[in-house]
């Protein structure tokens, strides 16, 4: 369950642009977009006026950022993000809400260390591929 | 005891690693071309940089993160984009300037050709960046770094009219035979050097590289209020020791070697050696700290882990931003453009973007949410208020004088 530091908040105010920290204390990213989904999807497929949508995850990652920079580079630099994905999912990484253990005003806290997210590819491929080869990278 | 000397070691860095190429450069050409009229600029410069980064210290002790880690919470993805990627760019010409700059000093020093030196410059601050100890490398070239002090000691050695350069501070006034527009154009250079932006970066990133809290506001406020006043000081030491020396031959700074020459006068082949000394430990350590305020800036702009405190691979893509700002400062040195004209076209440059890099540390400071009781008191905002509305009017003068003075010809 994620513990939220308030009760009545804006997206602005504790969830866009803020800081993710993993599980232990390293940084791992920017929060860029939220996703909502229903809560009790149809079997049918479609929605219900019922139910009102939820916060279900963080979104992060170029795919993510790109639209928020807009412009034509915002449009460019998602597009390089899909590229990068290379599994043709236009999708985001998607940080599900089971994984955010704390959310306040300094920061949102992980429930996973960062190497188990999934926006962590890029990173992890400039760890492996430029960094670690260079005598004294700490591998 | 030990807090003591802690405390004096930290002043003593701040002064050491105050002056770099930028400083160098400005004060040697304006001492020599303009006497100390000029020397409100350095005082205005050094006075902006103690606000600012006390604000910028306070932001990191107390909210525990670095001001620029903030900028993208405050002021939202696009303005902080703006500020970042100016960043990036000034601190690519600045490290360029201060890769160039000690290169130079190498080839006074051994007759090789700058340019032979400008990889192994370059090899050698990226290995800093890489592997050395954050408090070691700040300490080591800070205090290294007061070697500089030579120029202080030249001043009172020699013929100095002291009655003349306290006139010419005081009354500040464009010399008959100069032009003004050159003259503006400097005077906005010296502010522009104090000011560098890589230094308000490193300066908090810095406090968080060292794990600042509220119990160490003091000893930062030690820094930025002793410290930077007095690196100020040997900045215009540089100044003042152009006057007696250069000025009456009309001798004019192009070469960081002029700026050296009036120790080489005052104490001859050991006074020059130690001058040039100084200057290769000021430059050299800029390099270094300039290139990793690109890494902390773009780390922290897209939230990235960053930092010397863990081994590379844990801060892949900030070691990978540092290692990219090494190789295009050093292409761009290579392209033969003059280290000199480098020097001059960043620092005008980084004037022209103060408010942008300056501005979101205001806000952050006046933000209780991080801050709580710290934030800013009145005085605090009252200068920083009119110190950056200054630096508006310096921003919008600085490239008609750039194009208008092509460059300070």
């Amino acid at each position: 369950m994620t513990d939220w530091a308030h009760h009545r908040f804006t997206a602005n105010d504790l969830l866009l642009d803020r800081q993710l920290v993993d599980s232990r204390g390293m940084m791992a990213g920017r929060i860029d977009d939220l996703e909502l989904s229903d809560p009790e999807p149809d079997p049918a497929g479609g929605g219900s006026a019922a139910r009102a949508p939820v916060l279900t995850a963080l979104l992060c990652g170029p795919i993510a950022y790109g639209p928020r920079l807009g412009g034509r580079l915002g449009t460019w630099w998602a597009a390089t993000g899909r590229r990068l994905r290379g599994d043709g999912d236009g999708y985001p990484c998607r940080i599900p809400l089971s994984l955010v253990a704390r959310v306040d005003r300094m920061q949102v806290r992980l429930t996973s260390p960062r190497e188990l997210l999934p926006s962590y590819r890029l990173r992890a491929w400039v760890a492996d591929k430029v960094i670690a080869p260079l005598p004294g990278s700490g591998r | 005891m030990k807090k003591a000397l802690g405390l004096t070691l930290g002043v003593m860095t701040a002064i050491g690693g105050f002056v770099d190429i930028g400083n160098i450069v400005t004060s040697g050409i304006t001492g020599a071309r303009y006497g100390m009229t000029l020397a409100w600029a350095v005082v205005l410069g050094t006075i902006a940089m103690a606000v600012f980064g006390e604000m910028a210290g306070r932001v990191a002790a107390v909210a525990h993160r670095p001001v620029y880690h903030v900028v993208r919470e405050r002021l939202g993805v696009r303005a902080s984009m703006l500020n970042a990627s100016s960043s990036v760019v000034l601190n690519v010409l600045t490290v360029a300037a201060e890769i160039g700059g000690t290169a130079l000093v190498l080839q006074l020093a051994t007759g090789v050709p700058y340019l032979l030196w400008v990889p192994l410059v370059a090899a050698a601050a990226w290995l800093v960046v890489w592997r050395m100890p954050f408090q070691r490398m700040e300490r080591v070239l800070g205090l290294l770094g007061l070697s500089m002090l030579v120029f202080v000691v030249a001043l009172f050695w020699l013929p100095t009219d002291w009655a003349a350069l306290w006139d010419q501070t005081i009354h500040p006034a464009i010399p008959a035979e100069q032009a003004a527009p050159t003259w503006w154009f400097y005077a906005i250079s010296l502010i522009g050097a104090c000011l560098v932006p890589y230094q308000v970066i490193f300066f908090s990133s810095g406090g968080r590289e060292e794990h600042w809290s509220i119990k160490d506001l003091r000893e930062m406020r030690l820094n930025t209020f002793l410290g930077f006043p007095f690196g100020g000081l040997l900045s215009l030491a540089l100044m003042a020791v152009a006057v007696p020396v250069l000025r009456p031959l009309g001798i004019q700074v192009n070469h960081v070697g002029q700026a050296a020459l009036p120790v080489a006068v005052a104490f001859g082949g050991i006074g020059l050696a130690i001058a040039l000394f100084s200057f290769l430990v000021a430059t050299f350590a800029a390099a270094a700290e300039s290139t990793l305020s690109t890494g902390y800036a773009v780390a922290q702009y897209f939230g990235w882990s960053w930092g010397k405190a863990r081994p590379p691979v844990g801060a892949a893509r900030f070691q990978f931003v540092c290692l990219a700002t090494v190789v295009a400062a050093a292409g761009t040195v290579l392209t033969t453009i003059d280290p000199i004209t480098i020097t001059i076209v960043s620092v005008v440059l980084g004037a022209a973007a103060i408010p942008l890099t300056y501005f979101p540390v205001l806000v952050v400071a006046n933000d209780r949410r991080y801050l709580g009781e710290h934030v800013n008191g009145v005085v605090t905002n009252t200068l920083g208020t009119v110190l950056l509305v200054v630096m508006v009017v310096v921003a919008l003068v600085t490239v008609p004088l750039l194009l208008l003075t092509r460059a300070g010809q």
